[in-house]
């Protein structure tokens, strides 16, 4: 059944384990480029290790009894979602275990009677209802090319994705924008402080309870990143650096657009994001026509 | 022989019951009685489900017995809508009744051989409303004193109210082993005839009223039948609906179904006909429960399931599952802007039928399966989660979700509870997220280009379930500091019994969905509808995906036990919110402002008036789903 001599059969155990790790190096990064565009040095790229492990160490306030617990699910569902994902398995459920991820974090924040986080727990619902559909489209246009919804079915399939769905590809960039909480959709919170949200959905985390936020954020960060990377399978070098190059492209917008309001977040993801995908899908089929 | 005695016993019982709780107004005879029909019922279908399927005639008289009571059933609702003044009752019930007369006396009838066909579909169904629908009545034993006790009403109405309860799951049952188009049209009208009965119970002005639109609209469903009945009639030659399904695809025959599904619509409350079901909110809340999980509405919905196989891959497949998709959507959204419990529990119930019948519609083997396993789970979500509301309702005596808030600290049992069951709605590994994910799969994969269409209805429509439910969760989680209990929450027995027992079943059925696939779901499928849906211990299989079940189940259960061990190990002292520094020391829920005034703290709701106006939706929505209907009318007939 499982092969236990065969080396790769522990890649995905170890990609797991590494996720946050990858992830929280992505995060450095991120601060280093960030911080290179607006001509700064900027910190470390290990920085984000070292802010995790002093906020673990500080003396604990919570908000509620329940709140440490669902700021773990964050992290742990982000991190079920990434197993999803390293084993081969359906893209659909992986999306549902990201919804129950951010839901962790969404009923954590509306669990104190804190104006701001409750304020930034809604924002996050709207990022929710944006983005998940295209999202989803998405995983359903990979399903039309590959044949089934399996992550591993991916790999089986021999062209790169991109060459077919380079449509579907950049639907996924204001899906990113959202999910890495980054402007102009960072309307739920964002690495930075804002002047009406406070730190919006983390306002009430402190400690290790944003410990493990954090935790949470750079795996699902892992995570998109990951999953862009399969427009270029089975090889994933290239892959990677695919999902590099959107990764800069995403911190380039970061860095070039004010915020919106989320009446405009979810008006563009979907038009934009359902507009494109069905545009792929369209031309595939008027190809399939054409060639037949 | 036995068989026979356990139709009777499902069928005829439970009204019989329901005679004799309303004759003996003792309260303890009553609860015994309803205690008696739960155990009869229950065991009954049991049996009856263990025995597998059969078909049944039963004594002649009861074709006669059947006639007189549909007569007077039409005649009565011929006297409502005079007495209340309702033309559109007072003709829809004339739209029947003279073809009724002129079909029995004029044209002599219609023998149909057999009456009865229990099918493995209808043992499925029939278990549904046994066990669901027993519990809720059981529930409703302690909700009536407590809601009567709360309207301080001085001679109880419980005997009429538990006599339409019991008659409505009888009727029910009739329906589903019924053979003859005659006879589900029966069934169909005493089903009407309970709602209605049951919706105005309470007899306020609003009752009566969003009775009698419940009246009318379900009377067009009826006319819908007798219409099929006369296309059978001269058309067919014949009645029986297990003949009517082998008759073929021509549009005479696919006219007759659609009358059907159109009724089926009516019933289960699809755009756009889903008035009625959002004004039953005002009945008392076991009515709901019941009408919204394992009765009534189910009635439209096992009818097209029954129906669908006679038109896969026609326009009129087509249309019903346009009609479903669009439904399931348009309610999502509405929903966002619902503040009461019961009013989102609706439209969740509206659209989640509306996902099944776009299954139904679709009508591929995967998606008849897929529309099976949401049926399911959806009944027993659905109808524990209208029993916590009812719980809620009557100890915090308000339905606006808003003001649920802190609902953790005040009510924990049952707002655990309630939280399970909201979470088995819309989130793996719940059995409701399977039937979802399956569905999906069943549209990607189905033989269409429209599916494009539907699939965008199920995405955004699932996004937004995913909103309403969650900043509901929200609500009643959160905790306040100054919240403070009501002390230890002591819940009367029919209430733990009912509650538990379905929370049980919510949860044991998603951990055994392979056993309840295998043995409940595919022996239920229709002649010819071979399945690709494959299950083992560990996950679920359509030919496209693979969905994990127990080691999904071990992995959230690790991750939650994990998450509790680290809030145990490193605890920490709760906080008041953070206030830009102007909180006050001895008052968590306030803040300071210029003079030193304190204001306390509020944090509404999320709803979105001004994006989505309830009003503007509702009549967008209403218009689109007649527009759908009457292509799809349209189609067949051309």
């Amino acid at each position: 059944m499982v092969d236990l001599t065969n080396p790769y059969t522990y890649v995905p155990v170890v990609l797991v384990i590494l996720a946050p790790v990858i992830g929280g190096l992505l995060m450095g990064i991120d601060r280093k480029l960030t911080a290179r565009m607006q001509s700064r040095m900027g910190p470390p790229i290990t920085q984000p290790f070292y802010d995790a492990i002093k906020l673990w160490g500080k003396e604990p306030f919570i908000a509620s009894k329940i709140q440490p617990v669902l700021a773990f699910g964050y992290f742990g569902f982000s991190l079920a979602a990434f197993a999803l994902l390293a084993f081969g398995q359906d893209i659909l459920l992986l999306i549902f275990t990201m919804a129950i991820a951010d839901l962790c974090l969404i009923v954590a924040a509306f669990n104190s009677k804190s104006t701001y986080s409750n304020l930034g727990a809604r924002r996050e619902l709207l990022g929710m209802m944006s983005y998940e559909p295209v999202l989803l489209l998405a995983a359903i246009s990979i399903s039309f090319v590959t044949g089934n919804f399996m992550v591993g079915g991916i790999f089986q399939f021999e062209t790169p994705l991109l060459t077919i769905l380079p449509l579907t590809f950049l639907a996924m960039i204001p899906v990113l924008v959202i999910d890495m909480k980054k402007s102009p959709f960072d309307v739920s919170a964002s690495s930075h402080a804002h002047q009406e949200l406070v730190r919006g959905i983390y306002t009430e985390f402190s400690g290790y309870t944003l410990a493990m936020v954090e935790l949470g954020h750079w795996t699902r960060v892992a995570l998109l990143l990951g999953f862009m990377s399969l427009f270029w399978a089975p090889n994933l070098i290239i892959g990677t650096a695919l999902a590099f190059m959107l990764f800069f492209i995403v911190l380039v917008i970061d860095n070039s657009y004010p915020r919106l309001d989320w009446k405009t977040m979810v008006k563009t993801t979907w038009v934009v994001g359902f507009l494109l995908i069905l545009a792929n899908i369209v031309g595939l089929v008027a190809r399939l026509v054409i060639f037949s | 022989m036995i068989e026979d005695a356990l139709i009777a016993l499902t069928v005829v019982f439970p009204p019989l019951a329901g005679l004799l709780c309303y004759a003996l107004t003792n309260k303890t005879a009553r609860r015994l009685i309803v205690a008696l029909t739960a155990v009869v019922l229950i065991g009954s279908s049991i049996l009856l489900y263990i025995g597998g399927g059969f078909v049944y005639e039963p004594a002649p008289i009861f074709e006669n017995v059947i006639l007189v009571l549909d007569l007077a059933l039409l005649v009565y609702f011929l006297y409502a809508g005079l007495k209340y003044k309702n033309w559109l009752v007072l003709g829809l019930s004339v739209l029947q009744l003279l073809p009724l007369i002129y079909f029995e006396f004029g044209l002599g009838g219609m023998v149909v051989e057999p009456m009865m066909v229990v099918s493995e579909l209808s043992l499925v169904m029939g278990l549904i409303i046994s066990v669901v629908g027993s519990l809720i009545v059981v529930y409703a034993l302690s909700y009536m004193d407590e809601h009567e006790h709360h309207l301080h009403i001085e001679k109880s109405k419980q005997p009429r109210f538990f006599f339409f309860m019991l008659l409505l799951l009888g009727a029910m049952h009739g329906l589903v082993f019924s053979n003859s188009l005659y006879w589900v049209y029966f069934f169909w009208e005493v089903t009407t005839l309970c709602s209605y009965e049951l919706i105005r119970h309470d007899g306020t002005e609003i009752a009566v009223k969003n009775a009698l639109t419940a009246l009318w609209m379900n009377l067009l469903g009826g006319v819908g039948f007798i219409a099929a009945i006369f296309l059978g009639y001269y058309f067919a030659g014949t009645l029986s609906i297990e003949a009517l399904l082998n008759m073929g695809e021509a549009p005479i025959f696919l006219l007759l179904f659609a009358t059907l599904a159109f009724a089926a619509f009516t019933k289960s409350a699809q755009f756009p006909f889903n008035k009625w079901l959002q004004g039953a909110m005002v009945a008392p809340t076991p009515v709901s429960a019941l009408l919204h999980s394992s009765t009534m509405v189910n009635a439209g919905v096992y009818l097209i399931l029954r129906i669908a196989p006679a038109f896969s891959g026609t326009a009129l497949s087509f249309g019903t599952a346009l009609v479903g998709a669009f439904t399931f959507m348009i309610t999502a959204i509405l929903a966002l802007n619902e503040r009461t419990s019961k009013g989102i529990l609706a439209y969740s119930t509206i659209g989640n039928l509306g996902l099944i019948i776009l299954c139904a519609g679709i009508n591929t083997p995967l998606s008849y399966a897929a529309a099976l396993t949401l049926l399911l789970f959806h009944s027993v979500s659905k109808g524990l989660l209208f029993l916590c509301a009812g719980v809620v309702e009557n100890r915090v005596n308000t339905r606006l979700i808003e003001d649920w808030e802190g609902l953790l600290a005040k009510l924990p049992l049952t707002t655990v509870i309630m939280v399970i069951a909201m979470l088995s709605m819309f989130l793996p590994p719940f059995g409701m997220l399977l039937g979802k994910w399956a569905a999906i799969d069943a549209i990607v994969s189905a033989p269409t280009i429209g599916k494009i269409i539907m699939l965008i209805f199920v995405l955004i429509g699932s996004a937004a379930t995913t909103v309403y439910y969650s900043k509901w969760l929200g609500h009643m989680l959160m905790l306040p500091q100054s919240g403070k209990g009501l002390g230890n929450e002591e819940l009367p027995a029919p209430y733990v019994l009912s509650m538990f027992t379905l929370l049980s079943l919510s949860v044991v059925m998603g951990l055994g969905v392979a056993l309840l696939i295998n043995s409940v779901v595919l022996p239920a499928m229709p002649v010819g509808y071979i399945s690709s849906i494959g299950v083992s211990v560990v996950n679920v299989t359509t030919g496209f995906g693979s969905f994990l079940t127990i080691p999904y189940w071990i992995g959230a259960a690790v991750i939650i036990l994990v998450g509790v061990f680290i809030a145990r190990s490193k605890g920490g002292v709760v906080k008041a919110p953070y206030e830009s520094g102007e909180n006050i020391a001895d008052n968590p829920e306030a803040f300071r402002t210029t003079a030193d005034t304190q204001v306390p703290i509020e944090v509404s709701g999320m709803f979105m008036e001004n994006e989505f106006s309830e009003s503007k939706v509702l009549t967008y929505g209403v218009i689109a789903g007649a527009l759908i209907v009457f292509v799809m009318f349209f189609t067949v007939v051309l």
